[in-house]
């Protein structure tokens, strides 16, 4: 992946002139970090409950406070970035390997093309949330019902980009060589064509995370993902909704970070795809 | 043009018919039996044997889809696990309260989004450009729920200025229009960031084109230039993208009518999901789906009644 972008060491620093952009990488790096190591930084468990302290707000023994059953917001919110990034990569990765291979192959195979892609615009023209709501009443709710609702969201946007890419790639005289030396389809694709429509999908991958992340967390939010005890920002968020009168902290924080997270997301995806297109430059 | 409209609706029919099959085998996965559920607590084998022959449950299932459709056209939806309602008449209750909030929310979100869209265009590079840009990625990028749960808090509880759960009564009366002001601020401030957005790309297309600079070169004044023949051009496109927002929109509507408890179609669907009231979940994601469908469809028509170049593709 890295090598795609070294490849072209302007685009980097473009994206990197951009103070704005900088930051939002700064804090999804510290975002992954802090999800990754949560059962080392944690300083509780995230599911103890201490009914004497409950409802603290912010800044005594518990740094962030503690929510409604007197579980600390800190930890929480360390293995809620963790449950929640999952969530999204997850559904990032499944929806993008099944789009990708699917946009690949309407570039490559072109008689396959008109039948994908009709098929890949009615997927696109069905809302995620209504994914979401069918597959959550059919499996019941619950976090796969939601990763699999957004990754079938994310499968014709990966499928439409991808195919893009590849049909200009396709057209390259390095293609017409590779095929002259009798290399087969699968071969093709996997040594010539795929790696060179890295880029766009990255950038584009990027601005899906914070969308599915968005998404997701508003199913949850809705009491159709994460179910009650799980430490996840989105059913974090419902749980503080209740005592919102009392303590506010308990729903602002974990919004706050999803709000973070996805701002970040934009941010940084926007940042990219202005880099790697010139003419969408100001 | 008839060709366009034709092709489109032939797109539109078996989504819609996949639409229905989800929420038919919904009714399969079931696991309590409807026969039982319609004949009531005290009613003998005999009647729901009855009933199950009348529903046509012990039809194979090709036939049992087919009674499904039939009913489905005649309005039929179940009755509700939870409280014997008819799902129909529920419906029908919620779908006005839906429509309403997304009017309030529409209504002042899409002029204020397409005023500050051609602005940012106008004043391209400036600090106000950069601005206007900030605040719709921001908007795009908070949850919905955030939002909502900060004006309660604020505006709702702290300040006391307007009531936040529920509808209060009809658009046309105070009441009504207090009750609806803060979920619609909710709903329509998520929608602002992307009709900004899309306003100003479209927009600084247009202002690009031939037809703008022929216009600027006969020495018309700047405004209008901008309100004339840049704005007008860069609508078309506009108003193809707030159609596909229509899920964008949705989405939020569900979400908005859960935190402020409006008593819509969105949070009818969630609270029948999360209950396990399967004929409820069933009718609401028809609906749902079948307005975002319909609206889709009307859309697309309009756009090809709007641009010419359209309907030949």
């Amino acid at each position: 992946m890295s090598a795609a972008l070294s490849a072209r060491p302007s685009v980097l620093r473009l994206v990197f002139r951009d103070v704005a952009a900088a930051a939002a990488a700064s804090f999804l790096l510290l975002v992954v970090l802090a999800a990754l190591f949560a059962p080392w930084l944690a300083p509780v468990d995230p599911y103890e409950t201490d009914l004497m302290s409950v409802m603290t707000p912010p800044g005594g023994d518990y740094i962030l406070g503690t929510d409604g059953q007197g579980r600390d917001m800190l930890s929480r919110l360390l293995f809620g970035l963790r449950m929640t990034l999952l969530m999204g990569v997850a559904a990032l990765v499944v929806g993008g390997v099944i789009g990708v291979s699917i946009g690949l192959i309407a570039a490559h195979w072109r008689r396959l093309d008109g039948v994908l892609m009709r098929l890949m615009d009615v997927m696109l023209s069905f809302p995620a949330i209504l994914f979401g709501l069918a597959l959550a009443a059919i499996f019941g709710p619950g976090l796969v019902a939601v990763v699999i609702a957004l990754s079938v969201a994310t499968v014709p946007l990966m499928a439409r980009i991808a195919r893009s890419t590849a049909l200009v790639v396709m057209a390259q005289d390095y293609i017409e060589a590779a095929r002259a030396t009798g290399m087969g389809s699968f071969r093709l694709i996997r040594r010539h064509l795929a790696p060179n429509c890295v880029a766009p999908l990255l950038v584009f991958a990027t601005l899906r995370l914070g969308q599915v992340i968005l998404l997701g967390s508003a199913l949850s939010f809705l009491g159709l993902g994460a179910q009650a005890p799980t430490a996840e920002l989105g059913a974090m968020a419902a749980q503080g909704r209740t005592f919102l009168f009392f303590a506010p902290h308990i729903a602002v924080i974990p919004s706050l970070a999803i709000f973070g997270i996805v701002l970040a997301c934009n941010v940084l995806g926007d940042a990219l795809r202005d880099a790697l297109d010139p003419k969408l430059r100001p | 043009m008839l060709r366009h409209a034709a092709e489109r609706i032939a797109l539109a029919l078996p989504v819609l018919l996949g639409v229905v099959l989800v929420g038919f085998l919904l009714m399969q996965v079931v696991p309590t039996d409807p026969a039982i559920v319609r004949a009531g607590p005290n009613a003998t084998i005999d009647i729901v044997e009855a009933i199950r022959r009348d529903l046509g449950l012990d039809q194979p299932l090709h036939v049992q889809f087919g009674l499904y459709m039939w009913r489905l056209v005649q309005g039929d939806l179940g009755v509700s696990i939870i409280n014997n309602v008819p799902v129909s008449q529920e419906l029908g209750a919620t779908i006005g309260p839906t429509l309403e909030l997304m009017f309030a929310a529409l209504i002042w979100s899409i002029p204020l989004g397409i005023g500050m869209g051609t602005l940012s265009a106008y004043l391209r590079g400036s600090w106000l450009d950069r601005l206007i840009m900030a605040i719709s990625v921001g908007g795009v990028s908070v949850p919905v729920f955030f939002v909502g749960l900060l004006l309660i808090w604020f505006v709702g509880f702290q300040w006391q200025w307007l009531p936040f759960t529920g509808r209060q009564g009809p658009l046309w009366t105070l009441q009504g229009l207090r009750g609806v002001a803060l979920p619609a601020i909710t709903l329509g401030g998520v929608f602002i960031g992307p009709v900004a957005r899309m306003t100003r790309t479209a927009v600084l297309e247009v202002l690009s084109a031939d037809h703008v600079r022929t216009a600027r070169a006969k020495g018309l004044t700047e405004t209008a230039v901008v309100l004339h023949h840049a704005l007008r051009n860069a609508l078309i496109p506009v108003v193809t993208l707030i159609g596909l927002q229509i899920g964008f929109l949705l989405g939020g509507a569900v979400v908005t009518e859960t935190v402020f408890s409006w008593p819509g179609v969105g949070r009818l669907a969630v609270g029948a999901i999360t209950s396990s009231d399967f004929p409820m979940a069933q009718g609401t994601i028809i609906v749902l789906s079948g307005g975002f469908i319909i609206v889709n469809l009307i859309v697309d028509l309009l756009y090809g009644v709007l641009d010419p170049r359209v309907r030949g593709a």
